[in-house]
């Protein structure tokens, strides 16, 4: 179980899970899946508010509810690949955020999925464009270090 | 105006303009300068093999990105590294993987319970029976 950042191009999120491949990539595209856990700790994701058409140029949306003070935020986005089960990536239009989810089957009845997402606009994800936002990020974290260890002002 | 993380889209398009002024190394080498303190554009362009005009066009993208401000006043417009821009990115990277920890921890407990209520309606937790909806 590992949560690695700063790879290739994107923030990366990795996590291994004990089931098969194809229940793990159906959990992700289905709302009666997705309501169990969607909604990070402190929120729910009502299953009437989550629509999913998992097709290319399908709606992905959900509204997730602060469960503390009522508050919502609604997730708009459009699926750009669906490859059942290996990979499922989906853009929201508000932010031009992609998310990559990556599916490989370990064997057995585990299965590691891979969370790519990328805040770069489209016209910047260019293979070199990826290489220097993954860089600039190493070096973002290199810099406030630095910035905490001297006084800056 | 404070920045902070949180999903405003004005805020958004702010972290957008800063990644991708990140993504230049003459950028960040100046943004590594800055860090040590103000400094002019001469100052800036000392380490580098290109013309002054070609920094200062890397200098007016890390301006409008917010990471950097520029003195009106004074005659040799130092440069000032932004701290909180900087901050606001690195929060949400922060909140963008605390988003995906806990999701994965609640997935995590999702599938043992589809599993086991698979296992105790006697069906074996297999590929065929992931497919049953």
């Amino acid at each position: 179980m590992t949560d690695d950042m700063l790879e290739t191009g994107t923030l990366t999120y990795t996590r291994v899970f004990d089931a098969p491949r194809t229940l793990v990539f159906r959990c992700m595209i289905a709302p009666e899946h997705l309501t169990h856990f969607w909604g990070p700790a402190g929120t729910s994701t009502p299953i009437e508010s989550i629509t999913v058409d998992a097709r290319v140029g399908g709606s992905f949306e959900t509204v997730m509810v602060n469960d503390a003070d009522g508050s919502s935020y609604r997730m708009r986005a459009v699926y750009v690949e669906v490859s059942e089960p290996e990979r499922l990536a989906w853009t929201e239009p508000d932010t031009a955020m992609t998310t990559t989810a990556t599916f490989v089957d370990l064997g057995g009845t585990q299965t590691e999925v891979r969370i790519h997402q990328t805040n770069v606009p489209e016209p910047f994800r260019s293979p070199e464009a990826q290489a220097g936002f993954s860089t600039s990020l190493d070096r973002f974290a290199a810099y406030l270090a630095q910035r905490a260890g001297e006084s800056t002002d | 105006m404070a920045a902070t993380a949180q999903l405003d889209p004005e805020v958004d398009s702010r972290l957008d303009a800063a990644f991708t002024a990140l993504a230049d190394p003459t950028r960040r080498a100046i943004l590594a300068r800055l860090a040590q303190g103000d400094a002019t554009v001469n100052e800036l362009a000392a380490p580098f093999a290109m013309s002054l005009p070609a920094v200062s066009k890397h200098l007016k993208v890390l301006e409008r990105s917010g990471l950097i401000s520029r003195t009106r006043q004074a005659q040799f417009r130092p440069c000032h590294l932004e701290g909180e821009v900087l901050d606001a990115a690195v929060g949400w990277i922060d909140e963008q993987r605390r988003i995906w920890t806990e999701r994965f921890d609640q997935l995590d407990r999702h599938l043992r319970d589809v599993q086991r209520a698979h296992i105790r309606a006697g069906h074996p937790a297999d590929e065929e029976n992931a497919r049953d909806d």
